[in-house]
């Protein structure tokens, strides 16, 4: 392929074909404008700069929470693999996680504080500081309901993290995922003391959008991570 | 040095910048700069090269001789786990990172990473990190002395009985270190997507772009099951847990399928990199644009789709059943078809080129020669029967040596010349560089080869002591390693010397294409003071006055 | 002029390059210890493909550079721009297409040479796909193999012991008859060892309380070296055993006389744990202990199920 075409015969800023006369094989920007549009501003062609500090913040936090969950996707393929194969999962008088009305209250309570949350950043958009505020307070105070809980659950259990094979998955699960949740408490708290800073919110909000991004996930691994280990019988 | 004409023709629109004197101590600061922060990943890594040379030294130094004599089993054990951990985690990953960090914004035409604070932050985890593996040369029960696999149930021994072993803090500082990668993951997506310059569409990036982008998404993906598995094996290791323990039904080869899931890709985190550093290098010392850009560019997207399904051909012999040896010898030895793509790429850009052989040249060229050796002994390994032989023999060291050093470190030093001039704005002494190749080139061949006959003949890795028949070979690597420890003095005694003394370099040295080239060095505080435009295809190379093109004045639209 | 040599030269290289990979292939044999075991020979007619071809692609490569180096180097004090070309398709696709076979030849070759192969697969984790089905044992160059012998291999930190179930014989040193399948059952009692002979150019790891099946044809006589090939801690170096390759008379003979005489030889790791480390530097650092010799007896160790385990 000669190039016959001097390089230094450069098309004009104005030229229709500016930008994207290499983009022979996949034409990024024409793949770009046919994507939904939450989708598509994720991915700016060239020129980042025009775009907006938030949705690149917002972007990188959530490629930071798909790596994230590969830790628990790591755990929960290995948990999957141990309960296949092993010839006794269960060892002799020890009963798995059970499911109890107890434990059914505080899924649904963690599971129902993520409709809180998505409450709150809805008062946060429309500017009402105040219901913000007592929503997200409320949304903290159901997960460290929910942490209480597995605590509970914890301490009283016929099992520890030395039985078999159910003890030590059911303690890295449930114990990797309660971190979780207390991260998420400790954000959401450090969020709630921000908004009492004036002009916090001058810039957006992307702070409560991502904490609420990373507490959505929480509860939905919490999903899986209660099918597998309680659902799932033997 | 050198002495072609864009010295006095770039050197005249030198900035003021150059009065600008920097500070050391920003060196030493939590400072947000992408510029800094590369550097200080640069040093930080080399330091801890230093280190785990060092402990390579005592492995030769022991194989010199057939008996065990040097150093005791369990010392002799630990020196190389922690030489391999400290050379993967906190070398070869930690300094291209460094390099990536300094180049990166550059290439793109961007003022810094997108997250000039998570930046810092990633690199302030490094020191400490390696300070937490280090420091367990301290311990009574001594360092991990299970390989830098830790493959249980070994791993999990704690012969000692106690709390705090070696084996914790190996589990301990790799997490450490992985959330360092991941944060650094996130920020070179971000960056390359969203900070490109107009006009920098995604096939205008060059190369190095493209593969740090590539290196930096496998990161993201897999890095996190190598976290996984430290974690567990600590559960295992700290608080009783049984995923590991074979005889209470765990699984000690799951830990295999975690450990390998990403320690395979991160072979193409780290070598990927070095195919973009000698993309950069190979165009501009020939002086003909990178032959079949798209396709290279595209094989660097697609040797990241590949390396992540072959994981397996490291467990060939791990009570693997017959299907998963079959699937995934195909699927390594298809690794070859993008690899050859580039590697005949590099070929086809000297061929009638107009080749100047200054150091970073050397150094690309002679790294591309060894990895040849590397890539082509990587295909016999990955014809599974064969590997049944020479799996866990010295056949492997001397196979990924001639990757991880013959290949990587090579082109790590190449890129260190070739962007010296960038980053201090002093010119290195040509002469020592070439005194720095030369010892290295023939070094590394002495210290590796031999690995290859030794392996073939039988010889296992990880012992301390072997059979008489095998110490031929085995003194000439260790003669050749000893050389390898000397090729580093002129390096270090140069970079040093030129960056207080040496002479002042222009914008654009090399004659090369590329935005970095048209900022002054070292480059000004957020780069560019008006953010460039680009309207050219990388590497025009090949028609005359391209560089000159690119570097006088990229505003001109 | 230059486009002259340039054919010349690279008309010769190639005709270079094929004899000198031919005779690579053939010298690579040296390379390797004597063969002592059907699948030996296999494995090595593959390297032998393998260098062959290796050696093709790298002398070919090499060849490239070298004679770019030479030919091409600029002139000094000349600093101009070299040519153009940005690439050539029909270039680009033949240097992907002639991999991609070459690649498939490699696999294709080394599947063969798998089937035919005497091992057995290790165990089945997680089923089996229905390849390679067939263990073509017929075309092995013995034809009349007797019975399977049936040897079941003990390792532990680091020693290894031999047990022959059929003549209740436990051993320290492991004898084969030579030209007939064996068939080991391979166990471990704390962590992970590997089997290799390097004659027999095979190898398996052992995995703790899981039973591997794992069997070969010992062709040659001779006495070979056992090495744990897994790494497995402090001693790792020395957990060695003797091998040997016996003729059937006097691999019967032997089993009749280790059956009077129980070996119970201090291993080699035991031995050195119980002298003074004489090296230079100390770091005394907490290790396993060794087994002891009397740990290691076959009763505490029954033979679980011979088939492969799930
Ligand atoms: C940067 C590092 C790096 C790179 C690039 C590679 C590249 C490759 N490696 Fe290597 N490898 C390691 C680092 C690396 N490896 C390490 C560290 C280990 C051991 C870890 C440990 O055990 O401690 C290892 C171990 C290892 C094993 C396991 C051996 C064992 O333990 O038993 C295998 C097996 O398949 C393997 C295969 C390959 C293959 C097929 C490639 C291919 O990617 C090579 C492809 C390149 C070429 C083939 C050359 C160029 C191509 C052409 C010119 C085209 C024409 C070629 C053909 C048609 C063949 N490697
Ligand atoms: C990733 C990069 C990498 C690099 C660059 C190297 C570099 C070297 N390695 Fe590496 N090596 C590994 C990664 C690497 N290695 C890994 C992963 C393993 C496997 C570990 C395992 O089995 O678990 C391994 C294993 C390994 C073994 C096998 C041990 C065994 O199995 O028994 C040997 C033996 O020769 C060896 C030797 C060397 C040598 C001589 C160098 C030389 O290139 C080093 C050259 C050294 C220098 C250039 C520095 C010299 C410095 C000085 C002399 C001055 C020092 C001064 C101060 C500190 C103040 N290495
Ligand atoms: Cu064009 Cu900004
Ligand atoms: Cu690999």
């Amino acid at each position: 392929m000669q190039n016959s075409a001097p390089q230094n015969l450069r098309p004009s800023h104005e030229d229709p074909r500016y930008g994207q006369e290499d983009e022979i094989f996949v034409d990024l920007e024409q793949l770009r404008q046919k994507m939904p549009r939450p989708l598509r501003r994720f991915f700016p062609n060239g020129g980042g700069h025009h775009h907006r500090e938030k949705d690149r913040t917002l972007f990188g936090f959530t490629v930071f929470l798909m790596s994230e969950s590969v830790i628990f996707l790591a755990f929960i393929v290995s948990y999957i693999a141990l309960r296949l194969t092993a010839e006794t999962w269960l060892p002799p008088g020890v009963k798995g996680p059970e499911v109890s009305t107890s434990i059914i209250i505080y899924t649904v309570v963690l599971l129902s504080s993520s409709l809180v949350i998505y409450l709150a950043e809805r008062a946060l958009e429309r500017g009402k500081i105040n219901l913000f505020r007592l929503l997200w307070l409320t949304t903290s105070a159901m997960g460290s309901f929910f942490l209480y809980g597995e605590i509970k659950e914890w301490l009283s259990n016929s099992f520890g993290p030395s039985t078999g094979l159910v003890g030590s998955t059911y303690y890295l699960l449930t114990g990797f995922h309660g971190l979780h949740v207390t991260a998420g408490i400790i954000l959401q708290l450090i969020m709630l003391g921000r908004s009492f800073i004036p002009h916090n919110y001058d810039k957006g909000h992307f702070g409560a959008t991502a904490v609420s991004l990373f507490w959505h996930l929480v509860d939905a691994i919490w999903i899986i991570l209660f099918s597998l280990l309680y659902l799932w019988k033997a | 040095m050198t002495n072609n004409p864009a010295q006095s023709l770039a050197g005249a629109s030198e900035s003021a910048t150059h009065s600008e004197i920097h500070n050391w101590r920003q060196y030493f600061s939590f400072n947000t700069d992408h510029k800094v922060i590369g550097i200080q990943y640069l040093v930080t890594s080399f330091i801890f090269f230093l280190i785990a040379g060092l402990l390579g030294m005592f492995i030769r130094a022991e194989l010199i001789t057939p008996p065990s004599d040097l150093v005791d089993r369990p010392l002799y054990n630990g020196l190389f786990t922690m030489h391999g951990t400290l050379m993967i985690f906190l070398w070869i990953i930690p300094s291209l990172v460094g390099l990536a960090n300094y180049l990166v914004p550059l290439m793109i035409g961007a003022k810094d990473m997108a997250f000039p604070t998570l930046n810092a932050i990633s690199f302030w985890l490094i020191p400490p990190g390696g300070l937490l593996l280090m420091s367990s040369f301290l311990l009574p029960s001594g360092t991990a002395q299970s390989g830098w696999w830790s493959y249980p149930p070994l791993s999990i021994q704690n012969p000692g009985d106690n709390l705090l072993n070696g084996q914790l803090f190996w589990c301990l500082s790799l997490v450490v270190l992985g959330i360092s990668s991941i944060m650094a993951a996130v920020n070179f997506v971000t960056t390359i997507i969203w900070l490109r310059a107009p006009g920098m569409t995604f096939f205008r990036m060059p190369i190095f772009v493209w593969s740090v982008f590539s290196a930096q998404i496998l990161q993201l993906l897999f890095l996190p099951s190598l976290t996984g598995a430290a974690i567990i094996l600590f559960c295992d290791l700290t608080f009783g847990t049984n995923f590991f323990r074979p005889f209470v039904d765990g699984d000690p080869v799951l830990y295999q399928h975690l450990f390998w899931f990403y320690s395979h890709p991160t072979v193409y985190v780290w070598a990927l990199p070095c195919f973009g550093i000698f993309s950069e290098i190979i165009p501009a010392f020939s002086r003909n644009p990178l032959f079949g850009y798209r396709s290279v560019a595209i094989a660097t997207i697609s040797l990241a789709v590949i390396t992540s399904v072959v994981w397996v051909h490291h467990m060939f012999a791990s009570g693997t059943p017959e299907w998963m040896r079959l699937l995934f010898m195909l699927t390594s030895e298809l690794v070859a078809v993008p690899t050859g793509i580039k590697v005949f790429a590099w070929t086809a850009t000297i061929w009638r080129g107009k080749l100047h052989l200054e150091t970073p040249m050397l150094f690309a060229i002679g790294g591309v020669m060894m990895f040849l050796v590397g890539g082509v002994t990587g295909v016999m390994l990955g014809a599974m029967p064969f590997d049944l032989h020479v799996n866990n023999t010295h056949f492997i060291v001397g196979h990924f040596h001639y990757l991880v050093f013959n290949t990587i470190t090579m082109a790590i030093y190449g890129a260190v010349y070739f962007w010296f001039p960038k980053m201090t704005g002093r010119m290195y002494a040509e002469g020592w560089g070439k005194i720095h190749f030369w010892l290295t080139f023939i070094g590394a061949n002495l210290t590796f080869f031999p690995m290859f006959p030794l392996g073939l003949q039988g010889m296992v890795r990880r012992i301390s002591s072997y059979e008489p028949q095998y110490a031929g070979w085995n003194i000439l690597a260790s003669l050749g390693a000893f050389l390898l420890g000397v090729s580093t003095l002129p390096f270090i005694a140069n970079i040093i010397a030129s960056w207080l003394y040496g002479a002042r370099a222009t914008k654009n040295p090399w004659l090369a294409t590329g935005l970095e080239w048209i900022v002054s060095s070292p480059p000004p505080k957020e780069n560019f003071e008006e953010i460039p435009h680009v309207h050219f295809p990388p590497y025009s190379y090949g028609s005359p006055q391209a560089w000159s093109q690119d570097a006088s004045d990229p505003y001109d639209y | 002029m230059l486009r002259i040599i340039e054919y010349l030269v690279f008309a010769i290289g190639a005709a270079a390059i094929i004899v000198v990979s031919y005779l690579m292939g053939q010298w690579s044999y040296s390379w390797l210890p004597v063969e002592a075991s059907t699948d030996a020979q296999r494995i090595d007619d593959l390297f032998c493909f393998l260098v062959t071809l290796g050696s093709v692609i790298f002398f070919g490569v090499i060849g490239m550079i070298l004679f770019s180096l030479i030919a091409y180097r600029a002139p000094k004090g000349d600093y101009s721009e070299g040519h153009p070309i940005r690439g050539d398709w029909k270039l680009e696709v033949t240097w992907t297409a002639i991999p991609t076979l070459l690649v498939l030849i490699i696999v294709g070759y080394s599947f063969i040479i798998y089937q035919k192969m005497d091992i057995a697969g290790p165990t089945r984790v997680l089923g089996e796909l229905p390849v390679g089905i067939q263990r073509a044992n017929a075309q092995t160059i013995n034809q009349n193999i007797a019975d399977t012998e049936l040897i079941e291999v003990i390792s532990q930190q680091w020693d290894w012991t031999f047990r022959y179930p059929k003549q209740n014989v436990v051993s320290k040193e492991l004898h084969l008859p030579s030209n007939q399948r064996v068939r080991l059952v391979l166990q471990s009692k704390d962590v992970l060892h590997g089997f290799y002979v390097p004659e027999f150019r095979i190898k398996q790891d052992i995995i703790p309380n899981r039973n591997i099946n794992f069997q070969f044809i010992p062709t040659r006589v001779g006495k070979y070296q056992l090495h744990d090939s897994q790494f497995s801690g402090t001693y790792f170096a020395v957990m060695q055993a003797d091998v040997y390759v016996d003729t059937p008379q006097d691999y019967v003979r032997w089993l009749a006389q280790a059956a009077n005489h129980p070996s119970n030889t201090l291993s080699l790791a035991a031995s050195e744990e119980a002298q003074p480390p004489h090296q230079v530097f100390k770091s005394n650092w907490y290790t396993v202990l060794p087994a002891k010799p009397k740990e290691v007896d076959s009763s505490n160790f029954a033979l679980r199920n011979f088939t492969n385990d799930q």
